[in-house]
């Protein structure tokens, strides 16, 4: 942050300072000279984020509360079908060939939203927390005439903000800061999300930093983005998330405790 | 209470529902994205093209940039007006942000997915590499059919560079193919303090005027280096040592007529470059940070490197680098002579991939592409007027704020057949062309060493290599003797001498194969 504010020569020459000695925002003018690309990335980055973190957070719900009843005949099977994604995967490769040739995902909004809509790790927190919902209350319900949707929507999910709110964060951070997505599926400059962009830039100097002595000295290193135009890039990519996240700081007590209690 | 509670969980819920239906419907249109205006060129008599016999094919072309270009459609589709003329094809520019082209490219060759031209070189997605595992379709066999302009442009080094064991893979975007060491050096400091560059025949000679330096430049940083050190930019320099296997550090010299692999780390030079480096360090001749810093080009901007020393003297890097250094004037003093070696020729090529329904096709406008001139500068420059102005008749100035302007001829091809760039000049180009064809080649040129046998050891080796050599080469080291002694030993523990075997087993092979 403080370096994204300082003047280009002062850094270089004093080194990083907590305070800045001399205050500019040159940084950002270079950023913003070209603000196209930056809004473009930023409207991707914050429909992925909102539409993955809505839908992700239904599926999970549902999920985890299916698991969660204890009058599902196959809660065990279904469980330990979540628990396996959890510690195995297929690997880059078939993930890469199942996206691209049977789900034709590439170069579309989908890729970055669909892939991690459910993450089982985030199943188990949220049936954690189901688990330590009475039973009774459903079945209060049901007497009263609701049927196994109303009752999951108008009983169970109330009741469930902190764990909602806990997740629905989980996985709104999982979405805001991705970007490897992004760099294997998406080929159209229009829809590369914030995060790639700033991987990008940073990659390309250390990239160029580490191949320096094979290139032939074609690539013109004054196309780079100064130290403070970086930080500042930084500062952008991250700064919303810094904000957003103390006010989902108070659901967090409740909402981590994952299955501590003995039912 | 509940009942507030309960609506709003039912607006969120129906926003969620909403939100998905919007975007469905958004995506649903399914527009390919490769929606190619269709040019339909009146046939007339006069000119008789070669197109209209083919098949219409459309082929896609994967290279690395290193800056987003607005306008690649526009361009694209004014390279499609030509293409479809000449060749009837249509290309679709795929380019990939250079810091993830490796990762995306290898993935896509593991998926076996299809496509047609790909950006290759042997410092990212390796060209040997990939052309034994069946990435790349051999293309020898077709070029006296496919691309006659193209067997001719190239010296026959060039084609000889290109083989992996006795094929060629791809085309090579010709540019500069020799090395020439040397130091580069602020005008400035050079005439204020009197630097005769005549006298600078070793690295050693460079010493005094850095001590100068310190002295009386207390804000400039006599001799500038970055955690990878210099030793792998000045071998030849220190007795013509040429690297073999740069992740092993194992090499042979030129100049040795047996041809007899050894691990550079253990070589007399290797030591004798240390020794000189540690003196510096010791002195403040070199900036404090070097063994953790990746990249100086903050501080080149800011004109504050003094001397820095580079393995690429080409013809017209003056001026390149005054841009890089913040505007300053820089002089180059050479340290070795021109050469020329399998990695210093094959630093950019395009490949026909294996998974290519139109391998031919796509051999046909690599052709097109390195002899009409027309074509390569609208993939280099884009469109005249609109990205770029014409100063003189082979001299062009991109425009400022151009939404085209890549400024990587490098990638595309011939960078002898586009135009120049305004700061560029002929005798630049001439002077590159004259060095080109008489630079000393490499006595083991066409040689690649495969690392499939010694993988293990190799990236054990890199593993040392990362914990030793930045100290070691830039000079931090405090106890030199000791930390080396550790240094070898640690190779040596990590598998060396196996690669060394190996690399020589394969090039005693290549030797009696191609009768060198």
């Amino acid at each position: 942050m403080a370096i994204s504010l300082s003047d280009e020569g002062n850094v270089v020459k004093y080194g990083y300072r907590f305070i800045p000695k001399k205050f500019s925002f040159e940084g950002y003018e270079a950023i913003f000279k070209n603000p196209g690309i930056l809004i473009n990335a930023y409207s991707v980055t914050i429909l992925i984020t909102i539409v993955g973190t809505a839908a992700g957070l239904l599926f999970t719900a549902m999920i985890a509360y299916v698991m969660s009843r204890k009058d599902y005949r196959y809660r065990r099977t279904t469980t330990l079908y979540v628990v396996f994604t959890m510690l195995f995967s297929g690997g880059l490769v078939p993930f890469y060939i199942l996206v691209v040739k049977y789900l034709h995902l590439k170069d579309t909004l989908w890729v970055l939203i669909i892939p991690y809509l459910v993450n089982p790790f985030y199943v188990m927190i949220m049936k954690g927390f189901l688990d330590q919902m009475p039973s009774e209350i459903i079945e209060s319900a049901k007497i009263d005439g609701a049927g196994e949707y109303r009752s999951f929507f108008a009983i169970v999910l109330p009741l469930s903000v902190p764990a909602l709110a806990t997740v629905g964060l989980f996985i709104s951070f999982v979405y805001w800061n991705d970007w490897w997505l992004g760099l294997l599926f998406i080929d159209t400059d229009k829809l590369v999300p914030l995060q790639l962009l700033l991987y990008r830039t940073m990659n390309t100097i250390e990239f160029y930093a580490a191949n320096s002595q094979h290139l032939s000295g074609n690539v013109d290193v004054t196309k780079f983005p100064s130290l403070t135009a970086r930080m500042a890039l930084a500062v952008l990519g991250a700064g919303p998330m810094l904000f957003v996240f103390p006010f989902f700081q108070r659901y967090f007590v409740k909402g981590l405790t994952v299955g501590s209690l003995k039912e | 209470m509940m009942v507030k509670v309960k609506r709003r969980v039912m607006h969120a819920a129906f926003a969620t529902v909403l939100g998905l239906s919007l975007v469905l419907t958004a995506c649903s249109g399914g527009k390919p994205l490769n929606e190619v205006s269709k040019e339909t060129t009146p046939r007339n008599q006069e000119s008789a093209d070669a197109g209209n016999q083919l098949e219409p094919v459309e082929l896609t072309w994967y290279y690395p940039q290193w800056s987003i270009q607005p306008d690649t459609q526009k361009v694209q589709d004014a390279i499609n007006k030509i293409t479809t003329k000449k060749i009837n094809a249509t290309i679709r520019l795929m380019p990939t942000d250079g810091g993830s082209y490796e990762q995306k490219l290898n993935t896509m060759v593991a998926a076996n997915e299809k496509f047609d031209i790909a950006w290759t070189s042997f410092w990212m997605f390796n060209y040997a590499q990939n052309a034994r595992r069946g990435a790349f379709v051999e293309i020898g066999p077709m070029l006296e059919k496919n691309a006659p302009e193209l067997k001719k442009t190239f010296p026959d080094l060039v084609w000889e560079a290109l083989k992996v064991d006795g094929k060629i893979y791809s085309i090579l975007n010709y540019q500069t193919i020799t090395n020439k060491e040397g130091f580069l050096i602020q005008k400035r400091f050079a005439d204020k303090y009197g630097l005769n560059p005549g006298t600078i025949k070793t690295i050693k000679d460079i010493e005094p005027f850095l001590t100068k330096i310190k002295e009386n430049e207390p804000d400039i940083i006599p001799f500038g280096m970055t955690r990878g050190g210099n030793f792998e930019n000045m071998k030849t320099t220190f007795n013509n040592i040429e690297y073999i296997s740069n992740e092993a550090i194992v090499g042979i010299y030129r100049g040795d007529s047996e041809t007899k692999v050894m691990d550079v780390i253990q070589s007399p030079e290797y030591k004798e470059y240390l020794n000189l480096m540690n003196g510096w360090y010791q002195k403040g001749l070199i900036n404090k940070d070097a063994p953790t810093v990746k990249a100086l080009d903050d501080r080149k901007k800011a004109g504050q490197l003094a001397v820095t020393f580079h393995n690429v003297l080409k013809p017209g890097r003056e001026a390149e680098e005054k841009n890089a250094s913040g505007g300053q004037d820089i002089i180059t003093v050479p340290t070795s002579e021109p050469y020329v070696g399998t990695n210093t020729i094959i630093q950019s090529m395009q490949a026909i991939s294996q998974t290519s329904e139109n391998s031919e096709r796509a051999l046909m406008f690599l052709n097109l592409l390195n002899s009409d001139k027309e074509l390569l500068n609208l993939v280099c420059y884009g469109i005249e007027g609109e990205h770029y102005t014409r100063i003189s008749e082979n001299t062009i100035k991109p425009l400022e704020n151009s939404k085209y302007n890549p400024n990587i001829t490098w990638v595309f091809g011939n960078g002898f057949l586009a135009d120049l760039q305004e700061g560029q000049s002929q005798e630049v180009r001439d002077q590159t062309l004259k060095e080109n064809s008489e630079a000393q080649s490499s006595p083991i040129l066409g040689f690649t060493f495969d690392p499939e046998p010694v993988q293990t050891e190799i990236a054990n080796i890199q593993a040392v290599n990362d914990e030793y050599g930045p100290s070691l080469n830039t000079g931090a080291a405090k106890n030199l003797d000791q930390k080396l002694a550790e240094y070898i030993e640690k190779r040596k523990k990590a598998g060396v001498e196996k690669i060394v075997a190996e690399v020589q087993k394969q090039l005693d092979a290549w030797k009696r194969q191609t009768g060198k």
